[in-house]
């Protein structure tokens, strides 16, 4: 059995943990026949549960289900275009390497750009809570539209002194947007600039990958994304 | 049987894909067609009835906001579903929002004579016979720790700590029982 495969029935059996479920998330969302492996898995190891035992939910699981639905009534559609956005993303990757970088800058160098697109007033924050693949871990988003203002909560992660993980805005138009490196079990609060505040509204996609100390770094393609997550209304 | 399963399958293949267009009511059909199957599993990694109903609410919500996810040419239906169910309640698990009531796993194994199935029409038989024959090939050692793994959503630092052995020791009985798994099940694919 090869070490790939190996890797594949260990992340399927669910024994990875921290940095290597990362990695593998990684590598499942990067490498084709890494993920096929999975899938392989996945698909031999089902029948386990073939025999456990059916039970009867109570009556009125399907009403909370139904419930739900309604209160989402867009259901896959919504996934698809970002699916898409995605992919036009990667696509881009090389060319979004400045983004990171320039929208990093003008935290500190230029809040308040002139010709920027105004963002759209809205009082109530943004919240986003973003679990990372299959581990206890979440990374908590809050963004204050009235002041710009982000909120980034990295308690459960931890450094593991090789890797930093980046997080991106998915904009409605246009490349990803850097929202800068998450420090590992640390808040941290930063002031975006307009042109980056402009794109975050209810819904607003967010993605986290994995980079080398730093961030992504200019010029290359951003590292594999293990985490995706929404803002939505508080 | 055999065309009584192919059918039962196909046609919740074609509700799958109906609600990946959206389309609510296909969801209500599967609900119906693999609810016990799937509660039966979230009750069997997480213990807790309530807890159960909720990973259960939680499994057909996402099913619904990320239908597209299931490619009909890739997988059963059931299979899907079904392993869709046992990594959401692991997820649980994991978030430790719940204290599972450990019940040791070879005590939990299934009963083998059942009463028929609800949804037995679903159930692929031939590779679930696969499997089974497969894992029994392996030592007691390796056999508990994968079970255990699959049915409890155990990492490998969790397992080492629960049998008092060392990581690498639980991590090599682990692969070499992978590695048999893996022989037998190509030796009779």
């Amino acid at each position: 059995m090869t070490t790939d495969d190996q890797l594949a029935a260990e992340y399927v059996l669910g024994l990875l943990e921290g940095e290597d479920l990362l990695m593998a998330r990684g590598r499942i969302a990067r490498e084709p026949e890494f993920a096929q492996a999975v899938e392989r898995w996945d698909g031999q190891l089902a029948p386990m549960l073939d025999d456990v035992e059916d039970m009867t939910a109570g009556p009125e699981l399907w009403a909370r289900i139904e419930a739900a639905t309604i209160a989402t009534p867009e259901g896959g559609a919504q996934v698809i275009a970002l699916k898409q956005k995605l992919r036009n993303w990667q696509i881009a990757g090389t060319a979004s390497a400045m983004a990171a970088v320039a929208a990093l800058a003008m935290v500190v160098l230029a809040p308040n750009q002139p010709g920027a697109p105004q963002p759209i007033a809205a009082p109530a924050p943004l919240v986003a809570s973003i679990p990372i693949a299959d581990t206890p871990l979440r990374l908590g988003v809050t963004y204050l539209p009235d002041r710009s203002e982000m909120l980034v909560s990295a308690s459960g992660l931890s450094a593991d002194g090789v890797h930093d993980h980046e997080l991106w805005l998915v904009p409605e138009q246009g490349e990803l947007q850097s929202l800068g490196v998450v420090v590992p079990g640390q808040e941290r609060r930063i002031v975006l600039p307009q042109n980056v505040a402009a794109n975050i509204a209810d819904g607003s996609a967010l993605l986290l990958t994995r980079e080398p100390l730093g961030g992504k770094p200019a010029g290359v393609d951003a590292g594999p994304v293990v985490a995706s997550g929404a803002f939505s209304a508080t | 049987m055999k065309t009584a399963t192919t059918q039962a399958r196909e046609q919740l293949k074609k509700a799958m894909q109906r609600l990946a267009d959206g389309d609510r009511a296909a969801l209500e059909e599967i609900y119906q067609a693999t609810s016990a199957k799937l509660f039966g599993i979230c009750y069997r990694i997480l213990g807790d009835r309530k807890e159960a109903e909720d990973a259960l609410q939680d499994v057909y919500i996402n099913l619904w906001q990320r239908a597209d996810r299931y490619d009909p040419a890739r997988a059963s239906p059931i299979s899907w579903l079904a392993t869709f169910a046992r990594n959401r309640a692991v997820d649980r698990l994991r978030t430790g929002k719940v204290q599972r009531n450990a019940v040791p796993v070879e005590e939990a194994a299934p009963v083998p004579d059942a009463a028929p199935l609800a949804d037995a029409m679903l159930i692929d038989a031939e590779r679930s016979a696969r499997i089974h024959s497969c894992i029994e090939t392996l030592d007691t050692n390796q056999r508990t720790a994968i079970r255990t793994a699959f049915f409890e959503g155990q990492t490998y630092a969790e397992l080492a700590e629960a049998n008092d052995v060392p990581l690498g020791t639980m991590k090599s009985w682990v692969r070499r029982g992978l590695a048999k798994l893996k022989t037998c099940l190509e030796a009779e694919g």
